[in-house]
């Protein structure tokens, strides 16, 4: 297995993700996987990788690495500088790097989550079908952790067919995120609903891929608690204390405390992408509304809509072009 | 039959409001109806207490028809028939360094052997698994033995850990954090992500602890590490 990138430095959070992990859910394992959807195809994308090809997700700051082959490196998600060598490029595109180059990846001027993708993907020993990492059961990506200094990734590589020449661009968005109504949403009385509807919510720092606290108008329901239920990627449970806390990735597969709502699959990118301090607006709509919104969201990821034509593609692989072209089998 | 959905790409069904075997009856012989079914689109079925979620892929689930489906079954009839599940053995080393908790049942006039004796040899109902992979939501414990948490929770639980919290008992697949008391300790892996299949239970399914001395705790841990060791569970067909 030839390596790809050693960890000099793995930043605040760094794991190894997927699309997640499906049809385990009943035995009690969390799905995991990418949190922002969207940025991670996008990086997958501009090395034309396969959708579900495994990259890094790196919080609120990325890291140092050593290169230990020649390969193509992409990022998408939150804007972090990247310098290789010295050099920098900016967030979004595709970049040649050589064997025996450092590459860092800086702090997010916006936003909070960045993936970083390699040509053919890391690779990692799947469990249960997946790459992704969990780490609160320790189980998938690399060593089922978040990654440390002088871990060695491998990546599958192979020949690199099509390098877009093209730069990922996601709007910022507003602080309107789009739900559901949940299961218990009856439990709150109109007062309380509108309270959620009109309040504004802050992303507190107990914010991770677990689930992101909130803090703001508090909520009371006729009971907090109910008969432990499966839980679904974006629930926004509310217990006795009021303050909601909306269910990520890595959450647990049942939940005990009453959902108010459930935030819109479309929504989850930024949701997902804000940092703490920031806040949000709930706004309702129908779960066929929400449907509609999550396939136009697909197929914009799908369709360029996030790309733009890079003109400095050239200028970030002139360094390096006579090894790009033999990478590239040009 | 209460069919809802809550997200783009989950259905719920609701059987039933409170803890209730016949009502896991239910859920348990729905889900294996749905799984046999193979609907277009449905990708995994989980069940709970109460409640049974199927999540499908938007792209490809017919959901009217699904729905209209679902709204067809009849219930009753289905939970009648019958289903196969497992009882599956554990094997645990009460007391001592693997349940430093048993002693907290002298409270309630039960010796440490009192406490085996209620808890091992009899069949507990898994009625879901969550909280963490594997963990099983288990019916049955003896009234005598239920007992709340413990004031302050331990900042970390050993895998294999088995206890009880308030009216239920179960076990602790991964090393955890948790305010159980902790009655005792398997060898066992709950998790085995090469094994087959890596969790050894599911809803419906049946689990019967048996007691075991220090001896064997360290063989079966011994043949566990050498790949030797096979879970004793048996197929019941009713």
């Amino acid at each position: 297995m030839t390596g790809i990138l050693k960890v000099l430095n793995p930043g605040i959070y760094t794991t190894i993700q997927d699309l997640g992990r499906y049809g385990h859910q009943s035995e009690g394992f969390s799905p995991a996987g990418a949190m922002d959807y969207r940025a991670f195809r996008l990086a997958n994308q501009l090395l034309g990788n396969t959708e579900n090809a495994a990259a890094l997700e790196m919080t609120l700051q990325g890291g140092t690495f050593e290169v230990l082959s020649d390969t193509f490196i992409a990022t998408a998600g939150a804007d972090m500088p990247i310098d290789i060598d010295g050099r920098s490029h900016p967030s979004g595109i595709a970049i040649p790097v050589l064997k025996g180059s450092t590459l860092t990846i800086g702090a997010a001027s916006d936003g909070a989550r960045t993936y970083l993708s390699v040509a053919g993907g890391f690779k990692v020993n799947r469990v249960l079908g997946s790459a992704s990492t969990h780490a609160r059961s320790g189980i998938g990506g690399y060593k089922g952790r978040p990654l440390k200094a002088f871990d060695r990734l491998a990546a599958y590589g192979g020949q690199v067919h099509k390098i877009a020449q093209q730069r990922v661009q996601i709007p910022r968005g507003d602080d309107v995120v789009h739900v559901v109504p949940g299961q218990q949403f009856e439990r709150f009385d109109e007062a309380m609903q509108r309270t959620f509807f009109e309040g504004e919510y802050e992303l507190t720092k107990d914010a991770d891929r677990m689930g992101a606290r909130l803090k703001g108008p508090k909520l009371e329901a006729d009971a907090h608690d109910v008969l432990s239920e499966p839980t679904q990627l974006g629930s926004i449970q509310v217990p006795k204390g009021g303050q909601p806390i909306v269910l990520l990735n890595d959450r647990q597969t049942a939940g005990g405390y009453a959902k108010i709502a459930t935030v819109a699959r479309a929504d989850i990118p930024k949701f997902v992408q804000m940092r703490p301090g920031e806040t949000v607006r709930f706004k309702a709509v129908t779960v066929e509304e929400a449907t509609e919104m999550y396939k136009a969201e697909m197929e914009r990821i799908k369709d360029g809509t996030y790309m733009e034509t890079n003109n400095d593609f050239r200028a970030h692989i002139r360094p390096v072009s006579k090894k790009v072209e033999r990478i590239m089998g040009g | 039959m209460k069919i809802r959905q809550f997200a783009e790409d989950a259905l719920t069904i609701y059987l039933g409001d409170e803890i209730d075997e016949v009502v896991n009856r239910q859920i348990v012989a729905l889900r294996h109806h749905i799984e046999a079914q193979s609907f277009e689109g449905v990708v995994e079925v989980v069940p709970s207490y109460t409640s049974l979620i199927i999540h499908f892929d938007v792209f490809s689930v017919e959901l009217e028809k699904l729905k209209a489906a679902l709204e067809e079954i009849d219930i009753d009839a289905l939970a009648q028939e019958p289903f196969e599940y497992r009882v599956i053995e554990i094997p645990v080393c009460y007391g001592g360094e693997y349940g430093p908790d048993i002693g907290y049942f002298k409270e309630s006039g039960l010796s440490e052997e009192d406490v085996v004796r209620l808890h091992a040899d009899t069949e507990y109902l898994v009625y879901m698994l969550g909280f963490m992979p594997g963990f099983p939501f288990l019916g049955g414990l003896d009234e005598r033995l239920y007992k709340d948490r413990l004031e302050t929770p331990r900042v970390s639980i050993p895998a294999g850990s088995v206890g009880i919290g308030g009216r239920q008992t179960g076990m602790y697949p991964f090393e955890s954090p948790g305010g159980w008391h902790l009655l005792g300790r398997t060898p066992v892996p709950l998790f085995d992500a090469d094994r087959e299949p890596s969790i050894l239970y599911e809803a419906g399914d049946r689990i019967v602890y048996r007691s075991i001395g220090e001896d064997e705790y360290r063989d079966i841990e011994k043949r566990v590490a050498q790949g030797g060791y096979e879970v004793i569970s048996e197929v019941r067909n009713k």
